[in-house]
């Protein structure tokens, strides 16, 4: 799905050569679309798209033996192997840590869990939302003062890109270790604790003054909230007392800020029921993007609301060439976020576009682990690979 | 004094400018990977963290900040005045005795005092450098500011998150740009010093958090393109998994809870993957019946009956506890869990068993349950070594022992406002 593939996804964007090793009924990433005008297709799901460009792919039953056998043959020549299966999936497979480091010393195995290896929940299962619930992440998003409304999920699968992505920090640290000695180690990555550690101040509410977190948005300081223009919608957060002196001046200085009420932005804050409309009406005859800019260039550091659209036709964006067209020959050309970050000397680069189901098979078989095209055949019917 | 652990990076200098949360945050993950990260700060303009609560029996003070305490573990800190030419002067120093710099100033702050890359090059030929701003070093918006708050609406985050009966962009809770750029930051500066290693260059690193944080919604880019319209708001629904949600429990017995929450308040996650794990959720539930109803039968039939399946499956949590149903659910091979409070984020017993906490004893504030350090490597563990700076804690360390300078030189520093 996400999080393994994304910390491989970083790795190969900056120019490692990973092989993806899919299951024969592919990655479940391959049924989750977006797809083209809706319909579903294994080489056209755009979730596995983005996830896996620059990377080879092989097909691999790991329930069989003959297909444990073939993973520890290609780990053998492996300086990584990342996965994201349940700790004891990988065990009863006889893949875990203890016995593939026997065939390869060198090997940095990166273990992304939801819970960790050991402890109380190694046997829970959990998908995204129940990770957002069990790191805290869930508790502090909703409507705010509508105890009726269950905490809300973020779009998408956050918490899986960022353990993903802490992955590739750990996996990083493991082979930056093994420069100095050439030998390898296990990385585990706890999902649950990684969400922890990015709460903002909310968690450090409760061992720092016994407070309980609430939804973002019960703020002690106003105003950061969302407003209606013409065509969308802008984000405007305006607390500094200076941002908000600028942004009195760029509505025309209007009698009513100079209200007592108003007078500060704890102030604003209690009294933000009546503050709010003012806001609405003078915002509402505005455009997004001018409102934006005009508060920007008046360093008030609103925001568009910004829909995909927005943002593919960024100039900002395009100008920086954050956007590239990856043609994958079943789905098409289609446009892809890029770089995340433009390293001046190893630029992120893209090479290839996502592998289709088995791709690579003929050459990480043949060419990679030499077996004869007889061998392969019998793989094949036998449906190892 | 503590020592620096094993960690990997150990060795590894790093001269930290970034302020606020998106740098320190990069620079966590280094502190946590064994380098020694040197904090740049000035009491002429404290860190906007330090002034934020939770302070520690809600007493604001520089050093007692929750926030700041949290995501500054393992770090040192001196105080240097940075529009002080002299404080440029040894910060270029520094940064000479350093491996790696961090920074999250808007772009071309930095440049302005002499401390942009080509300058610290001239000093160190092979330090690797990253810039984290809001909005990266090019493009016709470089100069804007950039708020952690508004990098979330600013990506796309919020016309895709929300309640399918809410017409109303949401946010997602937290400054989730930040982050999101630390641990992509901290990833490109490992990467760089592989590349170091190899062939002794240094490089340049331009970040946009804007960008790091569009990574996030590659399949939402996607839809736009191949649907004609990006992915509607599903609230807590799932376009390929049902039941998924949060369902609301039994409300929690009068005096059971800390003061703030509500008896109400108490739900628990639940998302079935397959037809098998519906079955099962239909055992614990004690509903046989409905593993046979052709309304519920295949995930199909579960989406297109979906309204009525929630009020089913809450018409059973209403009378559970959210731990004890999780527990059920778990052992039945059903993924669930509450959402947690931040109380009982300290509490809960995985987090405890696995040793996600780092407690050490910080001079002001004493010993505080800071979450440490999400992973674990096998064979050169990474610890928390020692708990939060407060202001200029290191500056003996740094000044003297580091730099070489006599008592007279940094007295004669104070004096003159360098050292604040």
């Amino acid at each position: 799905m996400v999080a393994a593939p994304y910390t491989a996804k970083l790795m190969a964007d900056l120019g490692a050569d990973v092989i993806k090793v899919e299951e024969p009924a592919g990655d479940p990433a391959r049924a989750r679309g977006p797809f083209p005008g809706g319909k579903p297709h294994p080489e056209k799901s755009g979730l596995f798209l983005y996830l896996n460009c620059n990377k080879r792919g092989i097909t691999l039953d790991l329930t069989r033996p003959e297909g444990q056998e073939l993973l520890r043959r290609l780990v053998a020549q492996a300086d990584v192997l990342v996965h994201n299966y349940l700790p004891w999936e990988m065990e009863e497979r006889g893949l875990d840590y203890a016995s593939l480091s026997q065939t390869n010393p060198r090997l940095v195995m990166t273990s992304i869990t939801p819970f960790g290896l050991d402890g109380p929940y190694r046997r829970y299962k959990a998908q995204d939302i129940n990770v957002m619930a069990a790191g805290g992440w869930a508790w502090i998003n909703g409507w705010p003062g509508h105890p009726e409304e269950p905490p809300l999920k973020a779009y998408g699968q956050q918490t899986e890109y960022q353990a993903g992505a802490v992955g590739a920090v750990a996996t990083m640290g493991a082979l930056l270790a093994r420069l100095k000695d050439g030998q390898g180690q296990h990385v585990e990555v706890n999902a649950q604790a990684v969400v922890a550690s990015f709460l903002e101040m909310t968690y450090t509410g409760w061992p720092y003054m016994r407070v309980v977190a609430v939804r973002w948005g019960q703020r002690p300081i106003h105003p950061v909230d969302f407003f209606r223009c013409k065509d969308g919608w802008i984000f405007v957060l305006c607390v500094e007392e200076h941002q908000w002196k600028a942004f009195v001046e760029l509505m025309g200085n209007p009698e009513w800020a100079q209200w007592e009420v108003f007078k500060d932005r704890i102030s604003r804050a209690q009294n933000y029921d009546a503050l709010r409309p003012f806001l609405e009406d003078w915002i509402k005859d505005w455009t997004v993007d001018e409102l934006y800019r005009a508060a920007s260039e008046r360093r008030i550091p609103f925001a568009p609301a910004s829909t995909m659209g927005d943002l593919l036709r960024s100039d900002h964006l395009r100008a920086r060439g954050f956007f590239v067209t990856i043609d994958h020959p079943a789905a098409g050309a289609y446009e892809y976020p890029g770089a995340p970050y433009k390293l001046s000397l190893t630029p992120w680069e893209l090479r290839s576009p996502a592998p289709t189901l088995g791709q690579h098979n003929q050459e990480v078989y043949g060419g990679l682990l030499g077996l004869s095209q007889g061998e392969m055949e019998a793989l094949k019917a036998a449906r190892v690979i | 004094m503590a020592e620096h652990g094993k960690g990997p990076l150990a060795g590894i200098r790093v001269t930290d400018f970034s302020w606020v949360w998106a740098g320190p945050f990069c620079t966590l993950q280094l502190a946590h990977l064994g380098a020694e990260v040197i904090r740049i700060e000035t009491t002429k303009r404290i860190c906007v963290t330090r002034l934020l609560p939770p302070w520690a029996e809600g007493q604001p003070n520089p050093n007692t900040s929750g926030y700041f305490n949290q995501y500054n573990q393992g770090k040192r800190a001196i105080t240097l005045d940075l529009q002080t030419s002299e404080g440029q002067e040894i910060a270029r120093r520094l940064v000479a005795i350093s491996d790696i710099v961090v920074e999250n100033f808007a772009a071309g702050v930095l440049d302005r005092l002499g401390l942009g890359y080509e300058d610290l090059r001239k000093v160190k030929p092979d330090i690797i450098m990253i810039s984290m701003s809001g909005y990266g070093q090019t493009g016709p918006l470089r100069h804007y500011i950039s708020y952690g708050p508004a990098q979330v609406p600013m990506a796309g985050f919020s016309t895709l998150t929300g309640y399918r009966h809410w017409d109303q962009p949401m946010h997602v809770g937290l400054s989730y740009g930040d982050p999101n750029a630390g641990h992509h930051a901290a990833f490109a500066i490992l990467a760089a010093l592989w590349h170091r290693h190899h062939t002794g260059e240094g490089q340049y690193i331009d970040m946009s958090q804007w960008e790091s944080t569009i990574a996030l919604l590659g399949d939402a880019i996607l839809h736009q393109q191949m649907m004609g319209y990006q992915p509607p708001r599903l609230g807590n629904r799932d376009p390929h998994m049902a039941p998924h949600g949060f369902f609301r429990c039994r409300p929690a017995e009068p005096g059971s809870l800390p003061e703030g929450m509500l008896l109400e308040d108490r739900w628990v996650s639940i998302a079935c993957a397959s037809d098998d794990e519906w079955r099962a959720l239909c055992r614990v539930m004690e509903r046989p019946e409905l593993a046979d109803d052709p309304r519920f039968a295949t995930l199909e039939a579960r989406k297109q009956n979906e309204d009525e399946l929630e009020r089913i499956v809450e018409e059973w949590t209403l009378t559970q506890d959210p731990f004890e149903a999780t527990r059920k659910l778990q052992e039945a091979g059903i993924a669930a869990f509450p959402p947690l409070c931040n109380k009982e984020l300290s509490e809960d017993e995985g987090l405890n068993a696995w040793g996600a906490f780092a407690e050490k004893e910080h001079p002001i504030v004493g010993v505080r349950k800071h979450i440490g350090i999400p992973w674990k490597l096998s064979r050169t563990p990474c610890e928390v070594w020692r708990a939060a700076p407060v202001l200029g804690q290191d500056n003996d360390y740094v000044f003297h022992q580091l730099l070489g300078m006599s008592e007279q030189e940094v007295a004669a520093l104070k004096e003159k406002g360098v050292i604040v």
